[in-house]
This record gives structure tokens, C-alpha cells and sequence, in this order.
């Protein structure tokens, strides 16, 4: 009995240690960003510090904002237009019989596993070419159709929607964009959930587009935006902290309140293999 | 039957996205890996020499492969060992087990770049807390370069990708767990099967899927690695600047690639021509481990 104690305090005591690994650059993020740059370096902060203000003030001073409403924009956008396009052709290729149905699942499998920098040189091109370039839209336009999101929604509309539903539908005389809208969408409201926290965060982190594509302070992502605290910021590290933790924050929110669906969207298809 | 015109309707959107924006472009970059071109000067068709040239010349190809491939073979079996053994902990936990997965799971959704910079502070020469906190306790003399020197930089590249991937495995470890079911783990207890002997006799083997998954994700992964060790070196102390860390010791694949593309050079077509040979490296790793792992299994 005594040895099983010692064994789950053992337990316990691994876990909190890892736990605290995954923890502390986040404590560092939120904890030193409340400090005063001189004060970081008198040894380590461990409680809340009075500085807050002051760095939200300098944080704030240089064109965060405005990187941070562009972060927020690109987002919310890729989010509504990779959902239209996975929710329709889901629907699509789970509900329906016809010709070319299996040439197009074959597309969006082998889609899954391209990795994305093959096509990067020529989207820049296109880009360049439309006069893109230095716009939001172009980190935007590699999310509208996402392989992973459209073969998620496949998945789950063939196995949540029973066919008899739409049949009734059908003979209620409601026509079929009518019916994805009003009967389908609200049945996979998890899958919906999933798709729009993965695209979500992938795009607030995606790094490398943006590095090529956007030039302009203007227009900078968060990640860009973070790449050049330092320069922004000078020898304030107090406000570079702060910079970290605010553009952390959203995905800390978005991952707080779906993590269900978000683990749910990262196991598919594991347990299948 | 009547034909519908629905269906292709709703196909429609993604397939137009997908060819704008995902088949065109690839296409188009292929296309431009066979040319000599530098997004200004008028290309001019030079067959397969950007490959050859690539294969057989460019030293710091074959350096970024191998410092791709050294990082990978150092933060792989690291997470996936202890991925598996911590899901195992999780998995028996009475309590607590979902507030710890949660917590585990925050590291792999934050920004990498984020993660890039704070290592890189972590770490730094002179104002990092590694070095402090060894020359406090005595480890240490004098404050050490971690990131000027090669090998301690190519570890504090893998170290940031177990401790951003770890949280992952265990999750995917842990649902694979879940998935088993409880008569298994009731028929080892009552034969009397220790925890640990039934983790590597019985619920390893049936996770086999589930590791065959994890490894070629986090190959595939770790062949794309860029924004963390970019961010190591040009994070926190901006004046160190460089490509690549010391002595090109952890330049990426994708790194390379994007230097030579858009940023110490403007060569398109070279690039390009990189992208396609990590493409054709991923696809055969990930062949590779599919068909040893399901050669295995006839045998059995």
C-alpha cells in the first residue's frame, strides 16, 4: 500500500515537472512583461510586477496594433472561406453519386500529403503577378482550400448525416443549397468547430508566406511583427515580453475554449493509421 | 438516375481554389525549377541543370540535409519515447488527467516564432537565465556561447522541437490508448501483469498504427523545419543576424531553400528546384517507413 503511495506521488511529481517545462516560457512571456527592462536582470521575477502599463504603452507605440487587426483579419478570413469551401465539397463528395466523385476524392488525398513549399515559388509569382504582393490576400488565398479541411468534413459529414434526412428534405421541396445551410451545417457544428480552430491557428502562426510576401511594417503579420521586436523595440525587453504574450494570447483563448474539437481534428485519422 | 448538377456545384469552390492556388503554382514552379531565373533578368531554359547542379555542387545542400536529418535524429526518438511514456502516466492518472494533457498540449499551439525568441533569450550569451542559473550553482565558470558553437546549437534546435512536439505525441499516443479496448487492459491486470510490462508487451504492439503515424508526421515535420531555428538567430539579439547559426550548423532544408530563394539570393528556379528534391526526400521517407512498417506486419 505504502509502495503504491510513493509510486503515484512519483507519478504526480513527473507529470507536474513537465508540466511546468511546457509552462514556463509562457510565465516568461506574461510574468516579465509586467517588469521594468532594468529590473529583468536582477535575477528572476517570479510575482506580477507594476510595470504593466508603461509597456502596454510601448508595446502599443509601435504599430502593434495595427499588426495585430491585420493578424485578426487574416484569421477570421481564411476561417470562413476554408469552412464554405470544405463544408460544400464535403457535402458534396459524402452525399452524393457521380460521375468523377472518386477522381476528385483522389485530389484532395494526394492534396493532403503535398507539402506546401513546392507550390511557394510559383504562388509568390502569382502573386506578383495580380499585384498581391504587400496585401493581406496574399497569405490569406492559401487557406481557402485546405486539403485537410475538406477531406475532415468529407469524413464526418458521411458518417453524421443519415440519408433519409435530406430525402424528407428533398420532398419538402427545399432546394439543395437551402437544405446544406438549414439542415446539414447545423448537425456538424463539431466538425465546423474543428476545421475553424485548426485553420485558425494555422494561419495566425504561418511564417514563411508572409516573410516572403509582405514587406511593409503595414501590413506585417504577428509573426513578422515578432521577428522584428527587437529591432522595434530596442534594449526594452520588458516591452518585447509583452509583444510575445499578447500575440500568444488569442490562440491561448481559441485553444482554452475548443481544445475538444482541436484534439479531436489532430488525432483524425491517427487511430485508423 | 436524373442528372445533378448539384454535386459538381458544390465541388466547385474548392476545386477552383485548389487549382488557383495549390496545382497551378506547383505546376508553375516546376516549371521554373528547369529555368535559369531571378525574378528580373529574362529566364532562359537550362533543362535539369538546377538539380544537377544541386546534387552534385552545392555543398550546403548536402549540409542542411544532414543537419535536418542530425536534428530530426535527436528530437524523434526523444519524442517519441517520452510522448509514449508520459501518455502512459496520463492514461493511468485517477485524477487531473485532462488539466495535464491541456497544459502539455499548450507549447505546440504557440506561435513558433515566439517559441524561436524566447530560446533564444533562454540561451542567450550574456543576458540569457541558462547561463546564469549554471554559473549560480557552480556548473559553470564562465558564461558559455550555447548558440555560437555548432553542436550545442543544432541541440537547442531539437530541444525546442520536443518541447514544442511532445504535447503532441501524447495526445495522439493518448487517443490511441483510449481507442484500445478496456478488456485488454482488465485481461493483462488479472494475469497479473505489472503496469509496465503491459505498456511494452501489450499496448505498445497494439499502438503500432498509431507510431507508424507519429513518425512519419513528425518526419514530415521535421524536414520542414524553419521558423524556430530562423528565429533562434535573429530573435532576441538582432545584431548576430546570420544564416544558418555558426558555421551554417542548423541550416534547414527549408531554410536553404528559402535563402536561396528570397533572401541572400533571388534564385527562383534554383529554389525551385530545392523545393521539388525535399519533396521527392519526403515522399520516399514516408514510402520507406510505410512499407518496412507494413512488411513487418505479413511477417508476423
Amino acid at each position: 500500500m505504502n509502495r503504491k503511495k510513493i509510486y503515484g506521488i512519483v507519478v504526480y511529481a513527473i507529470l507536474i515537472i513537465f508540466s511546468l517545462v511546457s509552462l514556463f516560457p509562457f510565465y516568461m512571456m506574461f510574468v516579465m512583461g509586467t517588469y521594468k527592462s532594468e529590473e529583468l536582470f536582477r535575477g528572476m521575477p517570479l510575482l506580477l510586477d507594476n510595470y504593466f502599463l508603461e509597456n502596454l504603452k510601448t508595446t502599443l507605440a509601435g504599430g502593434f496594433v495595427r499588426n495585430y487587426l491585420n493578424s485578426i483579419f487574416v484569421s477570421v478570413v481564411s476561417v470562413i472561406a476554408s469552412l464554405f469551401t470544405s463544408i460544400t465539397i464535403g457535402y458534396g463528395l459524402a452525399k452524393f453519386d457521380f460521375k468523377g466523385k472518386k477522381a476528385i476524392i483522389a485530389i484532395v488525398i494526394i492534396g493532403l500529403m503535398l507539402p506546401t513549399q513546392i507550390s511557394v515559388i510559383g504562388y509568390v509569382m502569382e502573386m506578383r503577378t495580380a499585384h498581391l504582393t504587400n496585401t493581406l490576400w496574399s497569405v490569406i488565398c492559401v487557406w481557402i482550400a485546405n486539403p485537410f479541411s475538406a477531406f475532415f468534413m468529407m469524413q464526418f459529414l458521411q458518417d453524421s448525416i443519415p440519408k433519409d434526412m435530406l430525402e424528407c428534405a428533398r420532398i419538402d421541396g427545399c432546394s439543395e443549397p437551402r437544405i446544406l445551410w438549414a439542415v446539414v451545417v447545423p448537425c456538424i457544428k463539431p466538425a465546423v468547430m474543428t476545421v475553424a480552430t485548426l485553420v485558425f491557428l494555422w494561419s495566425w502562426n504561418n511564417y514563411m508566406l508572409p516573410l516572403i510576401t509582405l514587406n511593409r511594417q503595414t501590413v506585417y503579420t504577428l509573426p513578422l511583427m515578432i521577428s522584428n521586436i527587437a529591432v522595434a523595440y530596442r534594449q526594452d525587453y520588458g516591452a518585447q515580453m509583452l509583444a510575445l504574450a499578447l500575440s500568444t494570447f488569442p490562440v491561448l483563448i481559441i485553444f482554452c475554449c475548443g481544445s475538444k474539437y482541436f484534439v479531436e481534428g489532430i488525432t483524425a485519422g491517427s487511430v485508423k493509421g | 438516375m436524373k442528372r445533378n448538377k448539384w454535386p459538381y456545384l458544390f465541388c466547385a469552390p474548392f476545386l477552383l481554389a485548389y487549382a488557383l492556388f495549390m496545382v497551378f503554382p506547383m505546376c508553375y514552379s516546376f516549371f521554373l525549377s528547369l529555368y535559369d531565373y531571378n525574378g528580373i533578368v529574362e529566364k532562359h531554359f537550362v533543362g535539369l541543370t538546377n538539380y544537377v547542379t544541386i546534387l552534385t555542387k552545392d555543398r550546403l545542400f548536402w549540409k542542411a540535409l544532414g543537419n535536418t536529418v542530425l536534428i530530426m535524429g535527436m528530437s524523434l526518438p526523444v519524442n517519441l519515447l517520452l510522448g509514449l511514456i508520459i501518455a502512459y502516466l496520463l492514461f493511468r492518472l485517477a485524477k487531473g488527467r485532462r488539466l495535464f494533457q491541456v497544459v502539455n498540449f499548450l507549447p505546440y499551439i504557440t506561435t513558433p516564432v515566439a517559441i524561436g525568441f524566447i530560446f533564444s533569450y533562454i540561451f542567450d550569451w550574456h543576458s540569457g537565465i541558462f547561463n546564469s542559473i549554471l554559473v549560480h550553482l557552480g556548473i559553470l565558470n564562465e558564461n558559455y556561447y550555447w548558440l555560437q558553437h555548432p553542436w550545442s546549437s543544432r541541440i537547442i534546435v531539437a530541444l525546442m522541437i520536443v518541447w514544442r512536439n511532445l504535447g503532441y505525441c501524447v495526445t495522439i499516443y493518448l487517443s490511441g490508448m483510449t481507442a484500445i479496448s478496456k478488456e485488454v487492459y482488465e485481461a493483462a491486470s488479472i494475469d497479473g501483469a505489472s503496469k509496465w510490462r503491459t505498456l511494452w508487451s501489450i499496448v505498445v504492439p497494439l499502438l503500432k498504427n498509431t507510431l507508424i503515424f507519429l513518425f512519419i508526421t513528425s518526419m514530415i515535420g521535421g524536414f520542414q523545419m524553419f521558423d524556430e531555428p530562423v528565429q533562434l538567430y535573429s530573435g532576441w539579439s538582432a545584431a548576430a543576424r546570420n544564416i544558418g547559426g555558426p558555421d551554417y550548423s542548423v541550416l534547414t532544408m527549408i531554410w536553404k531553400f528559402y535563402d536561396d530563394s528570397f533572401g541572400s539570393n533571388t534564385r527562383l528556379g534554383y529554389g525551385a528546384a530545392i523545393a521539388y528534391i525535399l519533396f521527392v526526400i519526403i515522399g520516399a521517407c514516408s514510402l520507406i517507413s510505410f512499407l518496412v512498417s507494413s512488411k513487418k506486419e505479413k511477417d508476423a
